[in-house]
């Protein structure tokens, strides 16, 4: 009979000293605690609300708005012509999803040597130089800025110079995904084999060749999936970016919702949740291709 | 590649890309960099809207950890005995709650959770929990199934009810990787928080939108360099936490 939890518990302190883990998920907890007071207590912070049948009445009639109940116009999802309608939006919403990822993909890949460690100091043949540590510096720079800057906050910015449409959302998209498939990318050119990569190099390859062939074989396939598990995140985001950036979806969802035409805004979820779904399946497909090669 | 292609097709190329006066404020833009607005005044007013970003970050992330974690060990299944009849329709409802969670950006749930019960701190708080909920619940559900079978086989044989099983093998075991995951969304939660602005909460979001729209774009670049400065403090807080838990 195990009588003393106790003696396990102890038992895997032991074997895995957690102190610094141990430290921070105390602190972590002391923030929390700081987090929610400050919430509760500096003025009005809506947690009583929830508890109030007018907060619920508010919710459960707007949610039976969205479902069209008790209103004399032709609920939206009735009409096949509001489906087409915004199922050209859907459609532009996917276009800039792709576009999004074929930016972030094409920054990553052309930044990729610069930024992975192995190759600017030398360890994959050739002499380190000061210029390529500059380089790999620069470039890992610009991937911690663009990926701390949100998607929303790009477009926020980018919306001021460019023509509203797909294109600046998927810009803003782009960037921030730049930031996080070229890292990923990075670190998978830091662990990957270096004996192909140093053999051509010793051959006397350039840069261009040693990445075609020397790297892009081996870290080509992790590349693709990372940049499809990013387009699962981006076709999600499209939505959102398109509030500011005004394309697809997103800006008539918020349209929508401020002429309170709610119905259609069910149509506006049910594309949106297609889409998501859609691109979840067709990305979890291509992802076992990628695998396969 | 050729998707990418097809994307391109799309864009309204025909169309003035920059807008008139755009390219004149782009250059404004990028010359604000130097310098960026570095006074007393307005130093105070980003540290104070770090800070509310940083408070709703983390009281989202506590409340997505505390519906996940039950979530997740339901979706788990490892609970539920074998030879109840509640087992796949239990599992199979919880991972599509999951899913359902997770597939709707937090920001949407934003917009649709100010229209439903009015805006306060809280629908901002929910409406960060709930994707993130998703998401931890299924990785919880996955940390929780690829536990080594042996210990826990070892502590049913001895006799243990299946909450001790559950609490003193299965968490036990999967506890450094479902901390250390959770450490690495409290990054997300922080670029989630600050676009919370979009729908009026205060944060580094909304004082970025402040500046925009003033067309004070040395503040944007300190708040910019504010928010990016967290991001890298929290990564790598997190890293060396994720680290720390499975070295």
């Amino acid at each position: 009979m195990i009588r003393s939890p106790n003696a396990i518990r102890a038992y895997q302190q032991q074997r895995q000293p957690l102190t610094f883990a141990r430290a921070s998920f105390y602190a972590f907890f002391l923030i929390a605690a700081t987090s929610w007071g400050f919430i509760l207590l500096s003025g009005d912070s809506g947690l009583t609300d929830l508890f109030t049948s007018k907060t619920w009445g508010n919710a459960g009639r707007f949610l039976s708005a969205m479902l069209g109940l008790n209103s004399e116009l032709t609920p939206a999802y009735l009409q096949a012509s509001r489906w087409m309608d915004t199922g050209k939006l859907a459609y532009h919403t996917l276009a800039m999803s792709v576009l999004a990822i074929g930016i972030a993909g094409i920054g990553a890949f052309l930044t990729l040597l610069l930024a992975a460690r192995n190759v600017s100091n030398g360890d994959l043949g050739g002499a380190p130089s000061r210029a390529g540590t500059v380089a790999y510096h620069v470039t890992r720079a610009s991937y911690i800025f663009s990926r701390g800057v949100p998607e929303l906050v790009w477009a926020m910015i980018i919306v001021f110079f460019l023509s509203p449409g797909i294109l600046p959302g998927a810009l803003a998209l782009g960037f921030h995904n730049y930031g996080i498939v070229g890292r990923l990318t990075a670190e998978v050119v830091e662990n990957l084999d270096p004996a192909p990569a140093r053999a051509l190099r010793a051959a006397g390859a350039s840069n261009t060749k040693m990445l075609l062939y020397g790297i892009l074989p081996q870290a080509l396939p992790q590349f693709i999936t990372y940049l499809l598990y990013r387009w699962e995140v981006v076709i999600r985001t499209t939505v959102v970016v398109g509030f500011v950036s005004s394309g697809g979806l997103g800006r008539e969802f918020i349209l929508r919702l401020s002429w309170f035409h709610y119905t259609d805004v069910s149509v506006i979820i049910v594309w949106y949740l297609a889409l998501v779904i859609g691109v979840d399946l067709l990305s979890a497909w291509l992802r076992r291709l990628a695998r396969f090669e | 590649m050729g998707a990418f292609l097809w994307s391109l097709t799309s864009v309204n190329w025909g169309g003035p890309i920059i807008h008139t006066g755009g390219g004149w404020s782009a250059i404004q833009f990028l010359t604000a960099l130097f310098p960026p607005d570095f006074s007393p005044d307005f130093l105070a007013i980003a540290f104070k809207a770090t800070w509310q970003t940083v408070t709703y970050a983390v009281a989202g992330i506590t409340l997505a950890v505390a519906i996940g974690l039950p979530l997740g060990i339901i979706a788990s299944g490892t609970i539920l005995k074998e030879s109840s009849p509640w087992r796949t329709p239990l599992i199979a409802s919880t991972r599509l709650l999951l899913g359902a969670l997770r597939a709707v950006h937090e920001l949407v749930w934003a917009v649709l959770l100010v229209a439903a019960i009015g805006l306060s701190p809280m629908a901002a708080i929910i409406a960060l929990a709930l994707p993130y909920a998703g998401i931890l619940g299924r990785i919880y559900a996955e940390l929780l199934q690829d536990v080594r079978q042996q210990p826990l086989q070892a502590l049913r044989a001895a006799g243990a009810s299946p909450l001790r099983v559950l609490l003193y093998g299965y968490i036990q075991m999967a506890l450094p990787d479902m901390l250390g995951y959770s450490f690495y969304r409290l990054e997300c939660g922080i670029r989630a928080a600050a676009i919370m602005s979009f729908v009026g909460i205060p944060g580094l979001g909304f004082q970025i939108q402040l500046s925009m729209h003033d067309l004070l774009f040395s503040q944007v670049w300190t708040l910019l360099m504010f928010l990016v400065a967290l991001i890298v403090l929290v990564d790598l807080w997190s890293t060396r936490v994720r680290r720390s838990l499975l070295a």
